[in-house]
């Protein structure tokens, strides 16, 4: 706005004053509803505010002495005021150090020099919900029961999700083609113990927890907290993008995404997304809300949906958009997603991220209190709310290219910058936590241009010559750079960690092939492919195997249709396929695929050491559970090469990819642990330690000595 | 001025037979009645123009920026320094949302005000009933030094002059009493020096267009007491009123029916706020 504009505006502004004020007796001629409305809707925020300053003023000073009462309880033998940590989730400590050597990641060295840079050792298996749930409760998983992201159902043997577990309302009302609950939804986190957070709260410490993993549906306690990895897309699943073409081809069938085909009418395309089951029809249509797509030249669009237009620019993400589905009248199921316009001839193609819960009107908990999310969407717009927000499977698909997908990740990691800084701002005495996931979802789709000897390497022709994850470990380091100005306080200790490391993913091993070759599994009859270990013979399958973790014996008493006998016959089988399987090779390229199989019964201790998978594997570098074992599907050969984009993995012997550990202090520990990280934070704020814990405190310096309090 | 309340004039023109159509159902309906259709179709008429006068979008950032500070009073209530900064902010954002009510104010100012006199000419006064009384007052221009010009009043059989003329030349004005005889609109005619004037004396029961006031050359005057043609800046008289008696009604009684219609055109203005995707 230019100088004389502002002097216009001004002016009027003035003279609309002067008016108003000039007819001073004729009050009723200008109190109208138009302005009317306006004004009294200022005041009433005026009020309300007003109304809650006075109530916090008068309700202060008891809240004060609670405060103080509770807080003297922690605070009188803490030796910190505030305690950041920062997750990034699959950091790995080898790439760290060598970037660091090369001096591109100036903030993490500096905190290496002023305090420490160690290795972390993670959990077995090294997964994120594993590993996570590890963290916050500081206990080994035979205490915590979670073992992978997958668990098979004993009755069933299907794969199900192992940290939540979703059912509909009890008891409903029929009502015509309704069916209205009575009460809520269902929804149970699987991961048992207690998180360290909670414990910090019984002690009046506050916390703030973002997106840690496994925190879904959130759990009360003393603080405020967003559910990170887990919390499913509007549909209900892990992540289920939407591609609508022209292109009339076979019918594709993705993992993680649909396919829609639509035919162009002149410059309009109509589509509809989908959304979940209706769950107030009996007969359970799915939810779907129309939208239209006007083509206006090569590169761009118009989008109209809930009545809301908005342009597409091809290769530009939309922002948010919020979409409503209307489940009965007057009942709707917020959504947001975001638009990706791929081309628009010769043929239509058009990318919607998985629907994700709307922060603002969230149609499940996905943070605690459940106002937060709301604040959170308020303050900053709204923002990804799916556990695994970057849509790796579209770009695994093909579906999205490289740039789209780290646009996404880039785009994320902004929404959850914003956040964390805000809780920093908010949390002056106590914990706040924040785990970022890019860094993980990055290195995992693009280790393969580090990785010279993978299958799906692009080589020097490529036309991307960014080192992506360089990149990504450089943004990081501004992160940390950012955060570290914020926490300048000597009463703050700040603590960046990962999971776990990263490795590459070069080759996929089919374990149910593995175990067929050897006599432990039987395919029936008919095709042998089916997802799901529909193909399995199960009166003559002793052992089988499904998620990325390990694999579970045919128990009978434990598996509906088992045949392996508890006792003996268990533990010598547990024994017998460890030992071979150790020994699997890959004669191709002649070294050991297996670096160590783990017994569950001999590595776990706690009361869910029984939920895991009997036998855990530890691959080398290089290897993986294949994408088939994970779906429980079984092939005709046991190694696969890996030539989707998702080449790097940490699913490996936990040995091998521990993660990292910078602190602002030093820390004489020699070899620190994931699941010490806890017990740490309650050591500093001076809470016990409850003994159930298998974690133990980290020796970290005391704020002006480099000298340890536990030395 | 002079171009203001001459501007005034036209406008009146126009509007006072725009409110003789519109309105005229006011004559025949039940006041609550009348005063609630008025203000649910003006409510949700202003609640467009605001929508489309309005930076709906800085709006709507300013109110989502209060939103998360109220709940951020909530979510952090035990960190006074949060609670004192949200505070804060909840009044910068309030003061914004006046700023910006600004604009829409300003273009509803005017078509509100000539609605608000057009509703004032029926509900702020009762017409005088036969038999009852009432006093005419008519204002003179000029100071108290100048000299005082003859001032008649016509006989009539609408009216009765009961009392009068009463003269308070400290402030130029002239009373009568009169005593209503007729039903029906009327003219009381007055001979003022060389100047013939006339001012409408309404008589009856219900609902009836009621102009309490012919005004002077003033441009409030003209914009709040519209139905009459005002008297002109050289004319000898100032104004005319006649002391009609107030209306008895919550919802379309003097000074009440202006209350009633605020509170319930901003009711149907809040009814229709999410219909209509307006952020006010």
């Amino acid at each position: 706005m230019s100088a004389s504009q502002r002097s216009q505006n001004l002016k009027l502004v003035i003279l609309i004053a002067v008016l108003i004020l000039g007819i001073p007796r004729q009050a009723q001629a200008y109190i109208g509803p138009g302005a009317g409305f306006a004004v009294v809707g200022s005041f009433l925020v005026m009020f309300t505010a007003i109304l809650s300053g006075v109530l916090a003023l008068f309700t202060w000073p008891v809240r004060y002495i609670i405060g103080a009462i509770r807080g003297r309880r922690a605070f009188a033998r803490s030796r910190v005021k505030k305690f950041v940590i920062l997750g990034l989730d699959g950091m790995d400590p080898s790439l760290t150090e060598k970037f660091m050597a090369e001096g591109k990641l100036p903030n993490l060295a500096g905190l290496r020099e002023k305090g420490c840079f160690k290795r972390l050792a993670t959990t077995v298996p090294s997964m994120s919900p594993v590993a996570w749930s590890s963290f916050q409760t500081g206990c080994n998983p035979g205490k915590h029961n979670i073992f992978d992201f997958l668990t098979r159902d004993k009755q069933s043997y299907q794969p199900r999700l192992s940290s939540v577990d979703i059912r509909g309302p009890r008891r409903t009302i029929s009502l015509g083609k309704y069916r209205l609950p009575l009460g809520k939804a269902d929804i149970r986190l699987l991961r048992k113990g207690k998180p360290f957070w909670k414990t910090l709260g019984e002690h009046g410490i506050f916390s703030s927890v973002i997106r840690v993993p496994i925190t879904f549906p959130p759990e009360k306690f003393r603080g405020v907290q967003l559910s990170g990895m887990c919390v499913p897309d509007l549909r209900g699943t892990q992540g289920m993008f939407s591609f609508y073409t022209t292109r009339a081809e076979e019918k594709v069938e993705h993992t993680g995404g649909e396919n829609y085909y639509v035919t162009r009418e002149g410059n309009t395309i109509r589509a509809e997304l989908i959304g979940s089951e209706n769950p107030l029809r009996k007969d359970n249509n799915v939810l779907r809300c129309p939208f239209v797509v006007t083509i206006k030249g090569d590169s761009s669009a118009d989008l109209k949906i809930n009545g809301v237009s908005c342009g597409l620019k091809k290769d530009e993400y939309t922002e948010w958009i919020k979409v409503d589905f209307k489940a009965a009248p007057g009942i709707k199921v917020h959504g947001i997603c975001k638009f990706l316009l791929l081309s628009t001839s010769p043929e239509f193609e058009l990318y919607v991220t998985p629907i994700n819960i709307d922060p603002e009107k969230p149609a499940m908990p996905i943070s605690y209190p459940a106002i937060y999310s709301t604040y959170l969407a308020k303050r900053q717009g709204p923002f990804a709310t799916l556990g695994l927000a970057e849509d790796s499977w579209a770009l695994n698909e093909k579906v999205l290219v490289d740039g789209g997908f780290i646009q996404q990740c880039i785009n994320m990691d902004r929404e959850r910058e914003q956040m964390f800084f805000d809780a920093l701002d908010k949390v002056r005495h106590g914990l706040c936590v924040c785990v970022f996931d890019g860094t993980d979802r990055l290195q995992h789709t693009f280790w393969r241009d580090i990785d010279e000897g993978h299958p799906a390497h692009r080589g020097q022709a490529s036309d991307e010559q960014r080192n992506i994850i360089e990149e990504l470990y450089q943004r990081m380091d501004v992160l940390v750079g950012k955060m570290l100005a914020k926490c300048k306080g000597k009463d703050t200790i700040v603590m960046i960690i990962s999971d776990h490391g990263f490795s590459t993913f070069r080759y996929g091993v089919d374990l149910n092939r593995w175990l067929e070759e050897n006599g432990y599994l039987k395919v029936k009859g008919g095709p042998r492919e089916q997802k799901y270990l529909a193909a399995v013979d199960w009166s003559q399958t002793r052992a089988f195997a499904i998620g990325l973790s390990g694999i579970f014996l045919n128990l009978k008493g434990r598996e509906s249709q088992g045949i392996v006998e508890p006792g003996a016959e268990a533990v010598q089988l547990r024994k017998e396929i460890a030992e071979k399987l150790a020994g699997l090779r890959d004669p191709e390229r002649g070294q050991g695929v297996i670096k160590q199989v783990y017994n569950a019964l001999e590595i776990y201790r706690g009361p869910y050491k029984g939920e895991s998978p009997d036998l855990l594997v530890g691959y080398n570098k290089g290897y993986r559970a294949s994408w088939e074992t994970a779906v429980g599907q079984v092939t005709e050969k046991v190694l696969h090469d890996n030539t989707k984009a998702w080449s790097g993995d940490h699913c490996i012997d936990h040995s091998l990819v521990p993660g990292v550990l910078f602190c602002n202090r030093p820390i004489v520990t020699e070899h620190p642990r994931l699941m010490d990280i806890g017990p740490t934070v309650l050591d500093m704020f001076g809470v016990e330690v409850p003994k159930y814990i298998d974690g133990k405190a980290l020796a970290v310096a005391d704020t002006d000595s480099s000298r340890s309090r536990k030395e | 001025m002079s171009f203001l309340a001459q501007l005034i004039i036209w406008i009146n023109i126009l509007t006072n037979n725009l409110g003789r159509l519109l309105l005229a159902p006011v004559a025949v309906l039940p006041g609550w009645l009348s005063n609630t259709i008025i203000s649910a179709v003006t409510g949700v008429a202003l609640l467009v123009i605001f929508k489309y006068t309005s930076n709906q979008r800085a709006i709507g950032r300013v109110r989502d920026n209060i939103k998360a500070h109220m709940l951020a009073l909530k979510l952090f209530k035990d960190s006074m320094s949060v609670t004192l900064q949200a505070q804060g902010q909840v009044f910068k954002g309030a003061l914004l949302l006046l700023l910006h009510a600004v604009r829409p104010m300003a273009v509803m100012i005017v078509p509100v005000a000539l609605l608000l006199s057009q509703m004032g000419l029926w509900y702020q006064s009762r017409p005088l009933m036969v038999g009852e009384d009432s006093v005419v007052a008519m204002k003179l221009n000029g100071s108290i030094e100048q000299p005082w010009p003859n001032v008649n009043i016509e006989s009539m059989p609408a009216a009765e002059v009961t009392m009068g003329p009463v003269r308070v030349l400290s402030k130029r004005e002239v009373y009568w009493k009169i005593k209503a005889r007729e039903n029906g609109y009327h003219h009381i005619m007055f001979q003022v020096a060389e100047e013939q004037v006339e001012k409408e004396l309404v008589i009856g029961k219900g609902f009836m267009r009621v102009s309490a006031k012919q005004p002077g050359w003033q441009w409030t005057d003209i914009l709040l007491y519209p139905w009459e043609k005002p008297f002109g800046p050289d004319s000898v008289v100032e104004s005319i009123s006649i002391d009609y008696p107030d209306r008895l009604s919550w919802a379309s009684g003097t000074d009440w029916w202006l209350v009633y219609f605020f509170v319930a055109s901003l009711i149907f203005a809040l009814i229709f706020k999410p219909l209509l995707k307006v952020r006010i």
